[in-house]
C-alpha cells in the first residue's frame, strides 16, 4: 500500500465526480431543493385546506318537534356559528326527503329535536344528528354542531339549577388540567426511532450506489481501466482510493439529506405547533448516530465496491444493486416491527443490527456490549469485502468481460435435451417458490387438510413429473427411485432420532439468539396443532405426502442438479434451497440441516427410498408429539423444544459413527 | 529491454474447448531498436502485449521487461513501462493537465518534475495549446497525443505501443511514428504492433510476425525479401501465413 498514491487516486476520483454533473445532480442539488420544496409545498397545501374547510358555509335543516323555549335556545346557539346557515323548511315535507337532500350532499345535517322525560323525571332534550360521513363538508357540519352542545347542555342546566334555587356552581367537580410530561426529545425520538434507521439505510445505500457504479463498471464502460491497470499504481491501492471515494460521497449525501430534511421537517412543526420546544431535535444522539453510521457506509460501499468491479458496464451494475437495496430495505424494515430489540444474535446480523442499533440510541437505550458487537461484526464483513473486491481486480476474466453478455437462450435446441442443468432448477425453484406463497398459502387458510394435499401434489410433485416427462425422461431412473442396500434403511432407522436433537438444539440456539416475539410464536403453533383430525389423517398428509413429494423435487431433482458440481457442494446447495424453502428465516438453519441429512442419505445410499423414510420419520415424530406429547415426557422435551444442549453430544457422536459406516458400506459396494 | 520466452495464453471458450491465443511465443526488444509485431486482427498481438503489461496472466512460459519478471514483480514491471493501446482510454471529465499530473502521480515521479515533464512533453507533441482544456472536448488527434504523453509521463526505458495509429489521419499517424523514432534515438526499446504492413517496413528494425497465436516469421525486412524471393511485405506476410498451413497439414497427415 501507497498512501501518497490512494491519496492521488481519492482525489481525483472525487474531482472526476464533482465534474459529473449527473451526479451532482441527483446526489447534492436534488435534496438540497427537493426537501425543503416538497415539505413546505405540504405544508403549505395543508394549512389552506385547513382553513378553506374554516370558512366553508354549510347548510342544516332543523326539524323542530317541540316548538318551546328550551328548542329555540337551541336554534339561537346554532344560528350563531359562523358559516352555518339554517335551512327554512319546505311545505309538506317529510324527514325523509331532508335526508335524501343530505345524501346528495345538498345540505350537510340534518337535526332533529324531540323531548322525553328521563327516570328521575326530568325533561331531556332528544337531539338527533344526522350527518354524512362520506362528504367533508357534511362532517365538518357535525363537528361545529357538536362543539356548541356543550354550551347549550350547560345552559339549560344552569336554567334548570336556578328554578330549584341552587348555585350553578355546584356543577363543578372537577377542574382537569393535562400536561404532557414525556419529555419533547423522547417524544421526538420515539418517532424517529421508528422511521430515521429505515431512512438513514435507504440513503446510505442508495447514494453508494450512484457513485459505486460509475467507479469501476463506468471505467469498464468507458474504457479507461485498464489505463489505471498499467500504471504503476498497486491493485491495493486503486481499490482503497475508489473505495474510500464512495465511503466520502455516501456520507455527504447523507448528511446534506438528513441535514435538509431536518431543516423541512421543523419548519413545517413550528407552523403547526406554538410550542417551540416540541420541535427541538436530539442533536446529542443525532451526532452519536451519524458516527455509527460510518461502519455502515463503509460496508455498503465495499459491497457495491465489489458489485461494480464485477459488472461490465454501468447497467449491469445497477441491476446487481437492485437486489442489494431490496434486501436492505426489507431488513431495515425491522426498525418498524414492535418487540424487536437489540441482542447479541441480532447484532450479527447486517442491516438488522443497525436498524436496531439507530432505533435503541433514538429511543434512549443504549448498550455498549452490542454496540462493539455491532462495529465489531460490520468491520469483519468490510474486510472481507473489500478483500473480494481486491480479488476481483486481480481477476483478468472479470476485468476483461466487457462483452456484452449472449442472449437468453431457454427453448434453445440444447436445453431441451438436457433438463438437469442450473438455469432451469433455478427457475423451477422460484417459480413453485411463488406458486406456493400465491396458491398453497390461500389454499391452506382455506382448508388446511385439502389445501396441504392440493400444495403437495400440484405444486410440488407435479412440476417434476411435468418436466421429466416432457424431456421424456424415465421417471424412476432419472429420480433414483430403487432400493438401496439394506443396511442403509437401518441407518435411516438409527439415525433419525439423533438427527432430530440435532435439529430441535439449533432451533433452541436461534431462538436463544433471537428471541421470538410471543405474538408471532402464538400463530405459529395455533397452524400447526390439529388435534380435531384423526391420527392417520395427519400422518398421511403431515408426513407421508411431503416427505414423498418434497423428495421428489428436493433429493430428486434439484440433487442431481446441483450435485454436478461437487458431493458437498451440492447437499449444502440443496439443504439451503430446502431451508428457505419453509419461508421462516428461523428455520432456514434447523430444516437446512435436516437437507442436509436427507441428501447424504440420498447421494449415498443412492436411492430416494432413504431420504423419503427419513422425512416420513422425522414430520411422523412431529404429529406423534402433538398428538401424544403430553403423556410421554421424552417427548413432550422434544415437543417444546426444550430439550438439555448435552443431548446433542451423544447425538452428533452416534452421527458421526453413521457418517463413517454409511462412508465404508457404501465405498466397498462401488469397488466390487 | 524486453525478453519473452514460450509465453502461452488460452482462453475458455463456450463449448468447453481452449482457445491458444498466444502460442509459445519468443523474441526479444534490445534497447535502441524497434521491434513490430505485425499481425492480422485476432493474431494475438494485444494479448502478448496485456500480458507484458501484467494485466493478464500467461498460463506458461515467462517474460522479463528490464529484468523484471512479468508474474513475480508486476509493479516494478509498470514502472519501467509505457503502455499505450486502443484500450487505455483517458479520462474525459478531466483536463490534459490533470490527467499527466494525476498518472505521473502513480507513476512516482516528484510532483515538481511532472510540471517540466508536462511542459516538455507538450512542445514535443505540440499540445500547448489545449493542455488546459477538458478532454472530452478534443479531437481525436488531441487525444492520442494526450495519451502517448500519458503512457512516457514517467520516461520509461521500455514503450508498448498497441495499434497507436488505428483510426488516425495521416498528420497525426505521422507524427506518432516520428515521436517513435524519437525514442529510438533515445536509446528505448520500444514493441509496436499493428497489421498495416506498411507502417510495419517504415518503422520497424525488427518484425515479428505473429499469426493464430504463433510465430511465422522473425527477422528484418531485408531478410525477409531473402528468404521469400518476394519485395512486397504483404506477399511476403501471405506467403508466410501458407507456409504456416502447409506445414499443419503436414503434420496433421502424419
Amino acid at each position: 500500500m501507497n498512501f501518497k498514491k490512494i491519496i492521488a487516486i481519492y482525489k481525483k476520483e472525487l474531482l472526476d465526480l464533482l465534474r459529473d454533473r449527473r451526479t451532482v445532480v441527483s446526489s447534492i442539488v436534488i435534496p438540497i431543493i427537493l426537501y425543503p420544496l416538497i415539505m413546505i409545498g405540504f405544508s403549505s397545501m395543508m394549512s389552506r385546506q385547513e382553513m378553506k374547510m374554516e370558512q366553508k358555509e354549510v347548510t342544516i335543516y332543523v326539524q323542530d318537534n317541540l316548538q318551546d323555549e328550551k328548542s329555540e335556545k337551541v336554534l339561537g346557539e346554532f344560528e350563531q356559528i359562523e358559516n352555518l346557515q339554517l335551512m327554512q323548511p319546505v311545505q309538506n315535507s317529510q324527514l325523509q326527503t331532508y335526508l335524501d337532500l343530505l345524501q346528495e350532499d345538498s345540505i350537510q345535517a340534518v337535526v332533529t329535536i324531540n323531548d322525553s322525560i328521563n327516570s328521575a323525571g326530568y325533561e331531556v332534550l332528544q337531539l338527533k344528528i344526522y350527518y354524512n360521513n362520506a362528504e367533508e363538508n357534511s362532517s365538518e357540519a357535525y363537528s361545529r354542531l357538536k362543539q356548541t352542545l356543550p354550551e347549550i347542555e350547560k345552559q339549560l342546566v344552569a336554567s334548570r339549577l336556578q328554578k330549584l334555587q341552587v348555585d350553578t356552581e355546584v356543577l363543578d367537580a372537577i377542574n382537569t388540567e393535562s400536561e404532557n410530561v414525556a419529555p419533547p426529545t423522547k417524544m421526538f425520538g420515539f418517532i424517529l426511532g421508528r422511521i430515521l434507521p429505515y431512512l438513514l439505510i435507504l440513503m446510505t445505500i442508495s447514494s453508494g450506489s450512484v457513485v459505486a457504479s460509475d467507479l469501476v463498471a463506468g471505467e469498464k464502460e468507458r474504457g479507461t481501466l485498464e489505463t489505471i491497470l498499467v500504471s504503476a499504481a498497486d491493485r491495493m491501492d486503486i481499490v482503497i482510493g475508489k473505495f474510500l471515494t464512495i465511503i466520502t460521497f455516501s456520507i455527504i449525501t447523507v448528511l446534506l439529506n438528513l441535514m435538509s430534511m431536518f431543516i423541512s421537517i421543523r419548519y413545517i412543526l413550528i407552523q403547526m405547533t406554538t410550542e417551540v420546544t416540541a420541535v427541538s431535535l436530539p442533536i446529542g444522539n443525532f451526532v452519536l448516530i451519524l458516527v455509527i453510521m460510518i461502519p455502515l457506509v463503509t460496508l455498503f460501499s465495499a459491497i457495491l465496491l465489489s458489485l461494480s468491479t464485477y459488472s461490465r458496464n454501468i447497467k449491469e451494475a445497477q441491476s446487481y444493486q437492485m437486489p442489494i437495496l431490496f434486501t436492505a430495505i426489507i431488513l431495515s424494515m425491522i426498525s418498524f416491527l414492535p418487540g424487536f430489540k437489540l441482542n447479541y444474535g441480532f447484532a450479527l446480523i447486517p442491516i438488522v443490527n443497525f436498524a436496531l442499533l439507530f432505533q435503541g440510541i433514538l429511543t434512549g437505550s443504549f448498550h455498549l456490549g452490542y454496540f462493539l458487537t455491532v462495529i465489531g461484526s460490520t468491520l469483519v464483513l468490510d474486510v472481507i469485502a473489500v478483500k473480494i473486491s481486491l480479488n476481483l481486480f486481480n481477476n483478468e476474466k472479470v476485468l476483461f468481460r466487457t462483452a456484452p453478455e449472449e442472449s437468453y437462450k431457454f427453448w434453445g435446441k440444447k436445453n431441451r435435451q438436457n433438463i438437469f442443468t442450473t438455469r432451469i432448477a433455478i427457475i423451477l425453484y422460484f417459480a413453485i417458490f411463488l406458486a406456493l406463497i400465491y396458491l398453497g398459502g390461500k389454499w391452506q387458510t382455506q382448508e388446511f387438510i385439502s389445501g396441504m394435499i392440493k400444495t403437495q401434489l400440484l405444486l410440488i410433485l407435479l412440476p417434476v413429473l411435468v418436466i421429466l416427462r416432457i424431456s421424456k425422461q424415465d421417471t424412476k431412473k432419472a429420480l433414483q427411485i430403487k432400493a438401496s442396500k439394506p443396511l442403509n434403511y437401518l441407518v435411516v432407522l438409527l439415525g433419525f432420532i439423533p438427527i432430530l436433537i440435532v435439529v430441535i438444539s439449533v432451533t433452541q440456539l436461534i431462538n436463544y439468539l433471537f428471541p421470538i416475539p410471543e405474538s408471532y410464536l402464538k400463530n405459529l403453533s395455533e397452524i400447526i396443532s390439529m388435534k380435531d383430525q384423526s391420527l392417520w389423517l395427519n400422518l398421511g398428509v403431515i408426513a407421508l405426502l411431503p416427505a414423498i413429494c418434497e423428495e421428489v423435487l428436493f433429493r430428486g431433482y434439484f440433487l442431481r442438479v446441483f450435485s454436478q458440481k461437487g458431493f458437498w457442494k451440492g447437499i449444502v446447495i440443496v439443504a439451503l434451497m430446502f431451508g428457505a424453502f419453509h419461508m421462516s428465516p428461523y428455520r432456514i438453519l434447523p430444516t437446512g440441516l435436516l437437507g442436509v441429512w436427507l441428501a447424504y442419505l440420498a447421494l449415498k445410499g443412492k436411492s430416494l427410498h432413504l431420504p423419503i423414510l427419513a422425512h416420513f420419520l422425522n414430520n411422523g415424530v412431529t404429529v406423534i408429539i402433538d398428538r401424544f406429547g403430553e403423556q410421554i415426557p421424552f417427548l413432550s422435551k422434544l415437543g417444546n423444544d426444550n430439550i438439555p444442549l448435552w443431548w446433542a453430544l451423544p447425538a452428533l457422536v452416534i452421527l458421526y459413527f453413521i457418517y463413517k459406516f454409511m462412508e465404508n458400506y457404501n465405498t466397498e459396494n462401488v469397488r466390487l | 529491454m524486453i525478453e519473452v520466452e514460450d509465453l502461452v495464453k488460452t482462453f475458455k471458450q463456450k463449448d468447453g474447448s481452449r482457445l491458444f491465443a498466444v502460442d509459445e511465443l519468443s523474441f526479444t526488444v534490445q534497447a535502441g531498436e524497434i521491434v513490430v509485431l505485425l499481425g492480422v486482427n485476432g493474431a494475438g498481438k494485444t494479448t502478448t502485449m496485456r500480458m507484458l503489461s501484467t494485466v493478464l496472466q500467461p498460463d506458461s512460459g515467462q517474460a522479463t521487461i528490464m529484468g523484471y519478471n512479468i508474474k513475480k514483480e508486476p509493479q516494478k514491471v509498470r514502472a519501467n513501462l509505457g503502455f499505450l493501446s486502443g484500450d487505455t482510454g483517458l479520462y474525459g471529465r478531466l483536463t490534459a493537465r490533470e490527467t499527466l499530473t494525476y498518472f505521473g502521480k502513480l507513476y512516482d515521479v516528484p510532483a515538481e518534475k511532472i510540471q517540466n515533464r508536462i511542459e516538455e512533453l507538450s512542445d514535443i507533441l505540440d499540445m500547448n495549446g489545449f493542455l488546459d482544456k477538458k478532454i472530452d472536448l478534443l479531437s481525436t488527434g488531441m487525444k492520442q497525443k494526450v495519451s502517448i504523453a500519458r503512457s512516457i509521463i514517467h520516461d520509461p526505458p521500455v514503450m508498448i505501443f498497441d495499434e497507436p495509429t488505428i483510426g488516425l489521419d495521416i498528420l497525426t499517424a505521422k507524427n506518432i511514428i516520428s515521436f517513435i523514432h524519437r525514442c529510438r534515438q533515445q536509446n528505448k526499446c520500444v514493441l509496436f504492433s499493428t497489421h498495416i504492413m506498411r507502417e510495419a517496413e517504415r518503422i520497424a528494425d525488427k518484425i515479428v510476425m505473429i499469426h493464430e497465436g504463433k510465430i511465422l516469421a522473425k527477422g528484418t525486412w531485408e531478410e525477409f525479401k531473402h528468404q521469400t524471393g518476394l519485395h512486397d511485405l504483404d506477399d511476403i506476410f501471405i506467403k508466410f501465413v501458407d507456409m504456416q498451413k502447409q506445414e499443419r497439414e503436414l503434420t496433421n497427415e502424419l
